[in-house]
């Protein structure tokens, strides 16, 4: 530049080499100041200037370290845990259903059309994730925040904040809150990029306000054929797979079921003769949150609380893949399992197996029956080899009482949907906040709603070819799986007996064209096995086909079968202990490993029961007897006097004296010597064990402290260690050769122990009680794990109950009618598992405050609906304040701005547990009207109210007058 | 809201039955109440244990029908504070503190209970023994803290002898949310034996020689053996006559087996030597400890009923042979709270001299937390 030259040089420093100053850094030089800490070089400057602001920085300081403390709690999550529940929430036409496609293509390379219900996907080696569209309908939202574990937030940044997203943050904050993620969508809409960039940043900053500071919004830039960019879908997978959650307090203490399966299991007689009959209703799902009893209360959000009459667990119908060490996971192993949008193929039951076909599918399917065994018997087979358990057990024709296929249910649903148009209904609801008002009408000018995703629907048709092709692939590869690993069936009577009872088979006329897809799958992947399988089924077949007749007592449900066009039923006689049945090793002769560990799970539970003699029959299984005992015939005389008999003994138990002593055995007589010595290691004074000895210990202790030198003589004393004495004695048992190994193991527990020692005396220094309190729930957590860990499942699920993570069928009787036939997959459906006492009702005492966005305040006595616990229900609130001697004022109205208390009746729910109250579940405003938080549950409240009573006197003594009250 | 009660017969175990539902909230009925006696329906004493149970809840509705012999009991909350019972005299007090035991730390307020009565019977635990076992059994669960104590004590009056009564027991609890799980798997050697020898309105010299009976027995295995004698006079002494000795021993790992004996009622059966008793109760201590475990025989219910109510987490015990008290328990634990229990039995190896067969408990907890407590 010009000006360069015109700049005037300044004078440059000039070092002084002589003079004091000169003097005085040379000295510091060599004196040689070389430390590197400032605090050291410069002490003044690093003085206490202070000890008041000192204090306060220590206090400070640690205030911040405290506060980074949880209070630990015992890590309680299986070993295979449960799917993650992500629910998909927004306002409509925000993307949702796009979102879940292109998640669930993303992950397993599958297409999804209808997004209907929960879908459950594998997502990696250890994760499984189940995705829940919630519709906008603030009881959805209320339901779905309770099961969510990860909820993304879809935000539609053309429009800006709409009052859903608002009321679902609200929801979720009452209910503890789940991991949030929010994801912006329709940001093509913006052509400006710094409307765009500004927009983001708004956005951005509400939502950590709401949320917290830096929580994670994801961008979702526009759409590419009506699909969200690869890329970015990919990037969002990964956040999710690598995403860990935080323990909520609600979902950790109960059992909960997001339900991905209903059948209706009523007797089709009863439905024929009252169509309003209570019906028998069994839900599947995978069980969350803890343990969940047989038999135990549940409560179905909307519908009510239940006992379940059973619950099993079944085979995983999307289960993790193998402990394999790989990378990623290969093609079969990315399942998709989603019965109510119809995908998830062969689907277990307890007593039956299904294949579930879409309905227009069998149509065109039926006219040709002939290829049909092929795939079927694969089918067959992959279901015998899949599970241990079935393959113990007999297969026979399902009688009768065929349930309502869930694609059945979910016709109507679909039907009800399509009358819904979400283009001519949706009611957009805009969030305005005072301060950013000018921008967002800026925004909402250039937003439209004319994004659509007609695209869809011209893909489906071909979409839902893909969709079986993918299918047949699947089930296709895992009986290839099935038969790669068997033998050639070797001819077994019983095992002809038992493909006879599978005779449905050569029936079925629902696979009837499915060949050519067959084939296209076929052809690339293998040629060898084919050629064999093909042999193996249609000789099965045969077979069949000869026993049918044998079997004719189940003919009659084959023309039932037929009707019913995509339904196969296959009943398999479970014994409770399936290894326990002698006939287990009829089915097995396909998998030969899978044999090898029910004969270990039978020997290893034959060996528990030999060590019990009985203890565990004595106590739980003499029940049933004694049940049966008491049906005593009572003998009448001349119809009007009945024989008293002396009581039998059973009755005299039941009727004996109540105490808990315990008398002692007769048999012992503690004056002979013998008895006596029985007990003597019970006291210090006896023998103890050998690693306890005193002796013992004497010696470690000289080994370990042994040697020492005494400083004033300067001697030396060596302790006595074991390995010269160990040396000595060598030279006289050097024969023997297991004796090294003994010392070995001496040696390494010497070692283990003096770590032991050394661990305590040094780590445990300045161990605080926090880390203390983690290592103690630490333990606990191992030994929790450790415990049932080498159980067979059935034995395990009646100590523990049933663990999270397990597939389970929840059978229901007495569900109300409404509930099967008002089914919509839509709406999630949650079977909520309740505590001791949590069925009974009474009265609540809460902390209550009217939400500050909601514009009206409240009444005492206007009905109120609460969202506690699992619960949603109406009640009747009672408002009032606590004064200053303790009591209980009633309140006509809650405060504008404060807490204050609300007495309810209503279900009993532990203390603590957050709720919120709403005044109609529609509406065009914020619906929330309050939040708060149970305190206190009681039988009775007190409550006071201010009296004005008008009356005159009627009798006056010296300074007493009575008063009579004229009563309103 | 269906709450599903459950239907028992009989009158045996009417304490399980009316605790475990207090607990679990379920509704119970209990049929056939010695319908079959010459003298049907409920007797003074369990009506007594129903009223007390009465005073200790809020809201609950108990029906007795006209002949005593049903009787349906829809349990409320626990509501504590301060609680004075006259204790019916046919059971001693024992029988209605074993109860309170199980219930006192799952109160809305902390409890503080006076009964009167009988403190000291043959077929109850008596308080010395529930104080000097029940209490350390409790502390383990983490049900501790200033003011947790039974107390045999107060101004008038204390001990009260079979059949007169007119003892006074105090026992205080403090309020626990949660209970935590335990694993009491290494009871430990003895290292000691206490003991406490009473007697009331009878010849201070009784409780003498019932200590020098007891220790003769004793010394063979410890030399630690201290029993103190507990003399009672005037109006501290109750209503009848009597002595007795209680016995525990402490392990290393502060584990407590306990044996008991006292002498039979004035006017019914035949009187004891107290050289017999001390012999006979020191030899039940030998049975106790032969038996051996963690908890000792009489107070296996409520360790196990403590490990139910746990929060979910493997707890473990182990115990002597199970009583058949603990074992109609065991049943009524899984039905009211669908929890069973793994039970492994123990055998003593071939040279260990330790007594019988043991039996490991294993069980997880329902995660119950307490919902009558207030959240301030």
């Amino acid at each position: 530049l010009e000006m360069d030259g015109k700049v005037k040089k300044q004078k440059p420093h000039q070092q002084k080499h002589s003079g004091p100053k000169a003097e005085k850094k040379k000295l510091k030089k060599q004196n040689g100041s070389t430390e590197e800490d400032e605090r050291k070089r410069n002490p003044k400057a690093f003085a206490v200037q202070s000890a008041v602001r000192m204090a306060k920085t220590f206090h400070r300081a640690q205030d911040i370290k405290t506060k980074k403390h949880h209070v630990p709690v015992v890590d309680r999550t299986p070993l295979e845990p449960p799917p993650i529940v992500i629910v998909v929430v927004g306002p409509p036409k925000v993307g949702k259903s796009t979102l879940i496609r292109c998640l669930i293509k993303n992950f397993t390379r599958q297409k999804l059309t209808d997004i209907c219900g929960p879908v459950t996907i594998v997502s990696g080696k250890k994760r499984r994730l189940t995705f829940m569209e919630c519709n906008n309908d603030i009881n959805s939202m209320i339901d779905l925040a309770k099961v969510a574990d990860l909820v993304l937030m879809l935000i539609d940044a053309s429009f800006g904040f709409e009052m859903e997203t608002f009321e679902f943050l609200n929801i979720c904050q009452v209910h503890g809150f789940p991991r949030i993620m929010g994801v912006l969508t329709h940001l093509d809409a913006f052509k400006n990029n710094k409307t765009l960039r500004k927009t983001k940043k708004n956005l951005k900053h509400r939502f950590w306000t709401e949320v917290y500071q830096g929580a994670k919004l994801f961008y979702l830039s526009g759409m590419v054929y009506g699909e969200y960019q690869n890329q970015e879908v990919k990037n969002l997978g990964r956040f999710i797979s690598v995403m860990k959650f935080r323990p909520l307090v609600w979902q950790t203490s109960h059992p909960y079921v997001l339900a991905d399966r209903i059948e209706d299991l009523t007797d089709p007689e009863r439905l024929r003769t009252d169509p309003k009959c209570d019906r028998t209703v069994s839900l599947y799902g995978y069980l969350r949150g803890t343990h969940l009893k047989n038999k135990g209360q549940v409560h179905i959000p909307g519908v009510g609380d239940f006992q379940m009459s059973d619950v099993n667990f079944l085979p995983d119908p999307c289960p993790l893949p193998g402990t394999q060490k790989k990378r990623a996971l290969n093609e079969k192993e990315r399942l998709l399992y989603a019965p109510m949008a119809g995908v998830g193929g062969v689907v277990y039951d307890k007593d039956a197996v299904y294949i579930d076909l879409p309905a227009n599918h069998v149509k065109q399917l039926q006219e040709e029956v002939r290829p049909t065994t092929e795939l079927v018997q694969s089918l067959i087979e992959t279901h015998v080899t899949l599970d241990a358990k079935m393959a113990a057990s007999k297969v026979s024709l399902f009688s009768g009482s065929a349930g309502l296929d869930p694609t059945d249910i979910m016709q109507e649903g679909l039907r009800e949907i399509h009358v819904w148009d979400p283009h001519t209904q949706t009611q957009r609801r805009k969030v305005v906040f005072t301060g950013d008002e000018e921008e967002e009408n800026d925004v909402s000018g250039s937003s439209s709603d004319e994004d659509d995703d007609g695209s869809d629907s011209d893909q489906e048709n071909q979409e839902e070819d893909d969709d079986l092709s993918t299918f047949l692939k699947e089930a296709r590869a895992k009986s290839e799986k099935a038969t790669r690993g068997s033998t050639p069936p070797v001819k077994k009577p019983k095992l002809e007996e038992m493909k006879g009872e599978k005779e449905v088979v050569t029936e079925a006329p629902a696979f009837a064209d499915s060949e050519d897809e067959l084939e296209k799958s076929e052809a690339d992947s293998e040629g060898e096995g084919e050629a064999e399988r093909a042999g193996d089924s249609g000789h099965c077949s045969k077979e069949s086909e000869e026993d049918s007749e044998e079997e004719e007592e189940d003919g009659d449900d084959e023309s039932m079968e037929e009707e019913i066009g995509f339904m196969f039923n296959f009943m398999l006689k479970n014994k409770l202990f399936s290894f326990l049945i002698p006939r287990c090793d009829l089915s097995v002769g396909t998998l030969k490993w899978k044999e090898g560990l029910q004969q270990k799970a039978s020997a290893a539970f034959l060996r528990h029961q030999e060590a019990a003699p009985n203890l565990r029959k004595l106590v739980y299984g003499s029940v049933v007897e004694a049940e049966d005992s008491e049906e005593e015939e009572e003998e009448e005389l001349g119809g009007l006097f009945r024989v008293n008999r002396p009581q039998k003994s059973k009755r005299v138990q039941a009727n004996a004296l109540d105490c808990s002593h315990f008398n002692p055995d007769i048999s012992h007589n503690w004056d002979l010597e013998e008895m006596l010595n029985s007990i003597r290691d019970c006291f210090v004074t006896g023998q103890w064990e050998e690693g306890q000895d005193a002796a013992t210990l004497l010696k470690e202790d000289e080994e370990l402290y042994g040697d020492f030198e005494d400083l004033e003589t300067g001697k030396v004393h060596k302790g006595v260690t074991g390995d010269e004495s160990d040396e000595a004695d060598d030279e006289d048992q050097q024969v023997k050769m297991d004796d090294e190994e003994v010392q070995k193991n001496k040696r390494l527990e010497k070692k283990r122990r003096l770590k032991e020692r050394f661990d305590t005396e040094y780590d445990d220094g300045d161990a605080t009680y926090f880390d203390d309190l983690k290592e103690e729930m630490q333990k606990q957590a191992e030994l929790n794990r450790a415990e049932f860990e080498d159980m067979d499942d059935e034995s395990r699920v009646q100590y523990e109950g049933f663990r999270p993570g397990m597939y389970v069928r929840l059978e229901i009787s007495s569900l109300p009618c409404e509930f099967v036939t008002n089914f919509d997959p839509h709406y999630p459906i949650i079977i909520g598992g309740l505590g001791t006492s949590e069925g009974n009702v009474g009265y609540l005492q809460m902390r209550l405050k009217k939400h500050r966005w909601y514009e009206r305040i409240l009444k005492t006595r206007d009905p109120l609906i609460l969202s506690l616990g699992w619960r949603r229900f109406q009640t009747i609130p009672l408002y009032h304040i606590e004064d200053h001697n303790g009591r209980h004022r009633l309140l006509k109205y809650t405060p504008q701005h404060m807490h204050c208390g609300a007495s309810i009746w209503g279900p009993i729910t532990p203390q603590g547990t957050g709720f919120l109250a709403v005044q109609s579940v529609s509406g065009a405003n914020f619906r929330i009207a309050a939040t708060g938080v149970v305190l206190d549950l009681d039988k009775s409240v007190t409550i006071v109210k201010k009296l004005k009573l008008i009356g005159y006197p009627y009798k006056i003594f010296q300074n007493t007058c009575f008063i009579k009250v004229h009563y309103i | 809201m269906a709450s599903h009660g459950l239907t028992y017969e009989g009158c045996n175990f009417l304490r399980q039955r009316l605790v475990l539902s207090t607990l679990s909230g379920k509704r119970v009925k209990i049929k056939n109440i010695r319908s079959k006696d010459d003298e049907p329906g409920l007797r003074d004493f369990e009506a007594s244990f129903i009223r007390l149970l009465d005073k200790v809840t809020n809201g609950s509705t108990i029906e007795i029908n006209q002949t005593g012999t049903v009787l349906v009991y829809q349990p409320g909350l626990l509501y504590g504070g301060t609680v004075e019972h006259d204790c019916n005299p046919q059971r001693s007090v024992g029988y209605y503190l074993e109860a309170l035991l199980m219930l006192g730390p799952f109160m809305k307020s902390p409890l503080k209970a006076t009964l009167r009565g009988v403190t000291n019977d043959l077929t109850d635990p008596t308080v010395d023994l529930l104080k000097s076992t029940a209490l350390p059994v409790m502390k383990k669960f983490g049900i501790d803290g200033e003011g947790f104590d039974i107390k045999v004590r107060t101004s008038w009056y204390s001990r009260g002898m079979a059949p007169g009564g007119g003892g006074e027991v105090v026992f205080t609890c403090p309020v626990r949310k949660t209970v935590r799980p335990v694993q009491l798997t290494d009871p430990g050697k003895i290292k000691r034996i206490r003991g406490v020898a009473y007697s009331v309105r009878v010849s201070p010299q009784m409780g003498n020689r019932i200590v020098e009976s007891a220790r003769g027995i004793l010394n063979q295995f410890l030399p630690d053996i201290y029993i103190y004698t507990d003399h009672m006079k005037g109006a501290n002494s109750g209503k009848s006559p009597g002595f007795g000795l209680t016995l525990v021993a402490e392990t290393l790992n502060g584990c407590f087996l306990s044996a008991e004996m006292s002498s039979t009622p004035q006017g019914q059966g035949d009187p004891i030597l107290p050289e017999d008793l001390g012999r006979n109760c020191a030899k039940l201590l030998l049975e106790e400890i032969y038996r051996g475990g963690c908890v000792d025989s009489s107070n296996q219910s409520l360790a196990l009923l403590l490990m139910t109510l746990g929060q979910q987490d493997v707890s473990k015990v182990l115990l002597g042979p199970l009583s058949p008290y603990t074992i109609e328990f065991l049943r009524h634990i899984r039905d009211f709270f669908q929890i069973m229990f793994k039970i492994e039995v123990q055998k003593p190896l071939e040279d260990e001299r330790k007594g019988g067969d043991k039996v490991l408990m294993t069980c997880v907890g329902v995660g119950y937390s307490n919902i009558s407590k207030t959240l301030k």
